[in-house]
């Protein structure tokens, strides 16, 4: 069975998760395997939270900033 | 004496640059009619396809 | 989307101004206002009209590339987002046959018996940003378009690359479907070109023709595009850089000739051109793109006739080069491309600068008819409960509907701990929804809700209203972004879509849930403004801001005030640019509230947007003083190189020496018979790696001053590109029918100096010639460009970048042209990079008007996402302080120790403070680590739900 990783994207409001909107605007389409977590800089993220993803159960944590 | 003044001011024409003055004007303190002749704002920034990449002028 | 939510702004469309009268401060408008055909306050732009329309019309808005129907949106984001029904093409508005869209439409939105109506406004003021106009296709035609189907115009280009265009982002001719594999970009069409009567250059087609070509190319890499040019003209801030990268990375060919002959040969399109060596070439092209210009607006000469504005002998607003933004009429503006054709930044400053216009005009009004929205006290008590936690879903009519199932989410996320309340809705952005929201939350008494919907950066704004209106607070909301990242992108699997949906509707109820109300800050304005530079544009901004009512302190380093423009004697505009800066200083020196200092520099800068508290130093001793915004026009100076014997030949002047020569009877300019310019010392890669934009203008300038007053003198002007854009086209124009001879070298092969004796000469290879020609010089006149003034000193104190060349970096090039990174700190002139005055003048009025908003307003209002700092955690070690990309952190004594504080109105919420903070001491609004953290583990469901559907495909295999 093919690998189908379920990762944690971390999106920085200003440009990735903008990024990320206009990509659904131009009807990109992708794997459905991200799930979304704005915040308002990557400098906001601990490493604690990349940890606890990883904890969580993710495969793979993707910070776009 | 109060003036007699109006605070309103109109702009003709709802592109790129009437809608910027229309929003500076709001936020100076003055009431705008935005006025184009076409069913909706944007001008032909509207049709551009690529201009900057957040493309949140108008829309 | 946010001039369609101010309420201050009340959008007229289908209208026009059909006559006005009166007097600045008190104009009578009356409008014409077309029906549309459907009811705004109902429509909720959910597109059955459109599908069901049976009558298919040209869509104009996709440049007549495809279809669409009578009943139409141009747009989804438009606004307002309302459909309407095109009157010529509506077969019941026209044959009164059908009336299908009133029968499919759920709202009953549409209305065919809609009549024109009359409106009158009162204003105080009139801005015309009228826009620009189309070449006609007559025009066109001569370049073979509307003949051959593969010549497109470069806006139908536009829409071929978008990906929400008639052919969905794919790069096709029209001819057969192909991709072009060989394809021509040809500027200048109904530009520069005086057969068509357009005289002048659009200013704007050379940097989107790169823009295009660079797109196109991103579509198929394999494509070889070339691009002809009479002169390459990216004049603009950070343009030549640009052009040059894109040229580099994608290989393009740049062919300097007229503009080439189009023919099509089989399949195939022939260009004829003639190089400027006098070569005559024929290349094959499977696509050929008119690089089309910009026409005067259509509809001006009729409205100029109505108000009586004067336009140009192009059609558009005439305007002086001392106010580039007045009309002939008093409080009638102008502004943008129907100003003279420029691109978006120039557009947007000249937007802000208007605005300062009118501000001025109207200050003792001001506020006078603004209306200020009430909301209801917050219910501190319902917010203070366990959380009650709403969650609606949106279907967004088919957007998110069409992919994911709604009811399904909604189903799910009534089972998440903490709802108490789900709602599947239609739209849940149309005004009777949001109504709705308003009553569902009072009823349910619900303090936390979470849209499941489009993105919050666009719409959270629009919700945090509605919970105000609801008496919540408005941090009280999450949003669940499932159209943009989820039913858009997923659309061809709608079950992972909607368990995506489910688990962002998951993870978004964890975080609210642990969501707190946030104060929105409000931080008072001292209303004075610190103007540093008495050069033009600080002397232009400064009126500006102490003619709409306040305080400004004017700091100027040297004894006198003008800078640069004192030296400058002559405009091509006729005007006397003495006279001007006279006028300037005479009204900035007596205006009550100005204060001027001379012989004085700023010395240190500390505070944020609306307490700033600056100390100006002077021979006399230092004052420290206290504003609320800080404008800097500390301007460039003269870059002047040691080349071409600049500095020790007295017969080498530089253009501004020039213009002091020509104002001297006798001297130099009178005893020499052959003048040579040479363009482009220093500028655009020798010290400076830009171009210095008006140094073309004004050795045109000077070079017919010198022809007028000696006709018999030769004059030469040596040039890389002549970047004479806009109406200065007419003066190199007449400069060449003068007799001014004007020759082109190339960068590798520059002009030299020869010095034989007391004579020089220059030396420079003519490539039509096709050999050296030397060039007698008993003056020889560099442009040398503009170099930055002391940004540098001024740029470490107030905390705001530069660019790589030196000036200041703008927060937004194209929509923020005047403001900084920096809150409260706004640029203009050639602080911000080299321009001719009307711009500068320009500018500092759009810097002025940004400037006097947090003035005119009385307080900031900060979002509340900002950073926290719990001082009885904080250890003093100074980290966030010191990583702070906007100086939002000071260090204070708090009793014997040093604690960090965020200055409110500085911070932008990043959050990098919080998450270098070695003891987590800081918290931030909206993102606390406790929030984010229940959005991982909430995360963790959809690892276990996969894990679980996993090992029940395994017992099944």
């Amino acid at each position: 069975m093919a690998f189908d990783p379920k990762i944690l994207s971390f999106f920085c409001h200003w440009c990735c998760y903008a990024a990320a909107d206009s990509a659904g605007v131009a009807r990109y389409q992708y794997p459905p395997n991200n799930r979304v977590i704005r915040v308002m800089c990557t400098g906001r993220i601990d490493p604690r939270f990349i940890i606890e993803a990883f904890y969580a159960g993710a495969d793979g944590v993707l910070v776009g900033g | 004496m109060a003036s007699k003044k109006s605070g309103k001011v109109l702009v003709l024409g709802g592109g790129i640059t009437g809608v910027q003055a229309a929003l500076d004007l709001a936020d100076l303190g003055y009431y705008v009619y935005l006025v184009e002749k076409k069913a909706s704002i944007g001008g032909v920034m509207a049709q551009l396809d690529k201009t900057f990449p957040t493309n949140d002028c108008s829309i | 989307m946010e001039a369609g939510r101010s309420p201050n702004i009340e959008i007229i469309t289908l209208a026009e101004l059909k006559e006005l009268s009166g007097k600045p401060g008190n104009f009578k408008a009356k409008l014409h206002i077309r029906p549309r055909y459907v009811d705004p306050l109902k429509c909720t732009s959910c597109g059955m009209c459109t599908t069901y329309c049976p009558k298919e019309v040209v869509d104009e808005y996709n440049e007549r590339l495809t279809f669409t129907k009578a009943a139409r949106i141009d747009y989804a984001q438009a606004v307002p987002t309302v459909y309407y029904l095109d009157e010529k093409e509506c077969l019941r508005l026209q044959h009164e046959s059908c009336q299908l869209c009133a029968n499919v439409c759920g709202p009953n939105a549409i209305v065919f018996d809609q009549q024109p109506e009359e409106r009158e406004l009162e204003v105080g003021a009139v801005v015309l940003a009228l826009g620009f106009g189309r070449v006609p296709e007559e025009v066109l035609e001569k370049y073979g378009y509307g003949k051959y189907p593969d010549v497109l115009t470069s806006l139908e280009l536009e829409r071929l690359t978008c990906a929400s265009g008639p052919t969905e982002g794919e790069v096709i001719r029209p001819s057969d479907f192909a991709h072009p594999q060989r394809i021509a970009f040809l500027q200048c069409i109904g530009s520069r070109d005086v057969t068509c009567d357009n005289g002048y250059c659009s200013s704007v087609c050379c940097m989107y023709a790169m823009k295009e070509a660079s797109v196109v190319k991103e579509h198929l890499p394999e494509a070889q595009i070339d691009l002809f040019f009479m002169d390459i003209r990216t004049q603009g801030k950070g343009f030549d850089e640009a052009f040059n990268r894109a040229v580099e990375k994608y290989g393009f060919r740049t062919i300097y000739a007229r503009v080439p002959r189009v023919d099509q040969v089989g399949r195939r399109l022939a260009l004829t051109y003639v190089t400027e060596d006098g070569k005559t070439h024929r290349d094959f092209y499977d696509m050929v793109v008119l690089s089309v210009g910009l026409d005067a607006p259509a509809d001006a000469e009729v409205l100029s006739q109505r108000l009586g504005v004067e336009l140009n002998h192009y059609g558009f607003a005439k305007t002086r080069v001392a106010a580039p933004l007045e009309t002939n009429v008093p409080g009638i503006f102008v502004a943008g491309a129907f100003q003279g054709p420029k691109d978006i930044p120039e557009s947007v400053v000249q937007a802000q600068g208007v605005a300062a216009e009118c501000s001025e005009l109207l200050a003792e009004v001001r506020g006078k008819d603004a209306i200020h929205k009430e909301f209801p006290p917050e219910d501190e008590e319902l917010e203070r409960l366990e959380p009650r936690i709403g969650v609606f879903v949106c279907h967004c009519g088919v957007n998110i509907a069409g992919v994911v199932d709604v009811k399904e989410v909604a189903r799910y996320a009534a089972s998440l701990p903490g709802v108490v309340y789900t709602e599947d809705v239609l739209y849940s952005c149309s005004q009777d929804t949001l109504n709705e929201l308003v009553k569902k939350i009072r009823e349910n008494r619900l303090n936390r809700v979470v849209i499941a919907a489009c993105s919050p950066r666009t719409h959270e704004p629009l919700f945090q209203e509605t919970l105000r209106e609801a008496g919540l607070n408005p941090a009280l909301i999450e949003m669940a972004n499932i159209r943009d990242q989820c039913a858009w992108v997923h659309a061809e699997d709608p079950e992972a879509a909607t368990e995506k949906a489910k688990d962002q509707v998951r993870m978004a109820v964890a975080k609210a849930a642990r969501l707190a109300p946030l104060e929105l800050q409000r931080v008072s304005v001292t209303p004075s403004a610190l103007v540093i530079g008495g050069g033009a544009a600080g002397l232009q901004a400064a009126l500006s801001v102490a003619n709409q009512g306040f305080e400004v302190y004017l700091v100027e380093r040297e004894a006198e005030l003008g800078g640069n423009l004192r030296r400058v004697t002559g405009l091509l505009s006729g005007e006397k640019p003495q006279k001007i800066l006279e006028d300037l200083i005479k009204q900035v020196e007596s205006h009550p509230k100005i204060r001027v200092y001379k012989g004085t520099t700023v010395e240190n800068v500390s505070g944020y947007v609306g307490n700033f508290t600056s100390t100006l130093r002077r021979e006399e001793g230092s004052e420290v003083i206290n504003h609320g915004v800080v404008i800097l026009a500390t301007g460039g100076r003269e870059h002047r190189p040691e080349r071409f014997g600049l500095g020790e030949n007295e017969r080498v002047l530089t253009q501004l020496d020039l213009e002091a020569e020509l104002e001297r009877r006798g001297g130099k300019l009178s005893r020499a018979r052959s003048i040579v310019m040479i363009q482009c010392v220093g500028s655009r890669g020798d010290d400076l790696k830009y171009c210095s934009k008006l140094c073309c203008q004004q050795a045109v300038k000077n070079a017919l001053r010198i022809k007028k007053r000696y006709p018999k003198k030769d004059v030469y002007v040596l040039f890389r590109d002549m970047r004479t854009y806009s109406f200065s086209e007419d003066a190199y124009r007449e400069a060449r029918k003068a007799g001014v001879i004007f020759l082109r070298y190339q960068p590798e092969s520059k002009p030299e100096l020869i010095t034989k004796g007391k004579r020089l000469a220059v030396k420079v290879y003519d490539a039509l010639l096709g050999e050296e020609l030397l060039l007698p010089a008993d003056l020889l006149v560099l442009s040398v460009g503009i170099a930055p003034g002391e940004n540098e000193e001024i740029s470490k104190v107030i905390k705001a970048p530069l660019t790589g060349d030196g000036f200041f970096l703008e927060a937004h090039a194209k929509l923020m042209p005047v403001e900084l990174p920096v809150e409260g700190v706004y640029v203009c002139g050639l602080a911000h990079a080299p321009k001719p005055l009307d711009e500068t003048l320009a500018q500092a009025r759009a810097a002025a008007a940004k400037a006097a908003i947090p003035l005119a307003k009385g307080f900031v209002e900060v979002a509340p996402i900002v950073s926290r700092v719990d001082q009885a955690r904080c250890i003093g070690c100074g980290i966030c302080a010191e990583l702070c990309p906007y100086g939002a952190i000071e260090m204070v004594k708090v009793g014997k120790r040093k604690k960090a504080q965020t200055i409110t109105a500085s911070c932008k919420g990043c959050g990098i403070c919080a998450s270098h903070c070695p003891v987590l001491a800081i918290s931030m609004g909206g993102f606390t680590d406790e929030a984010i953290l229940a959005q991982i583990e909430a995360f963790g469901a959809f690892v276990e739900r996969e894990a679980e559907g996993k090992s029940k495909e395994e017992k099944a295999a």
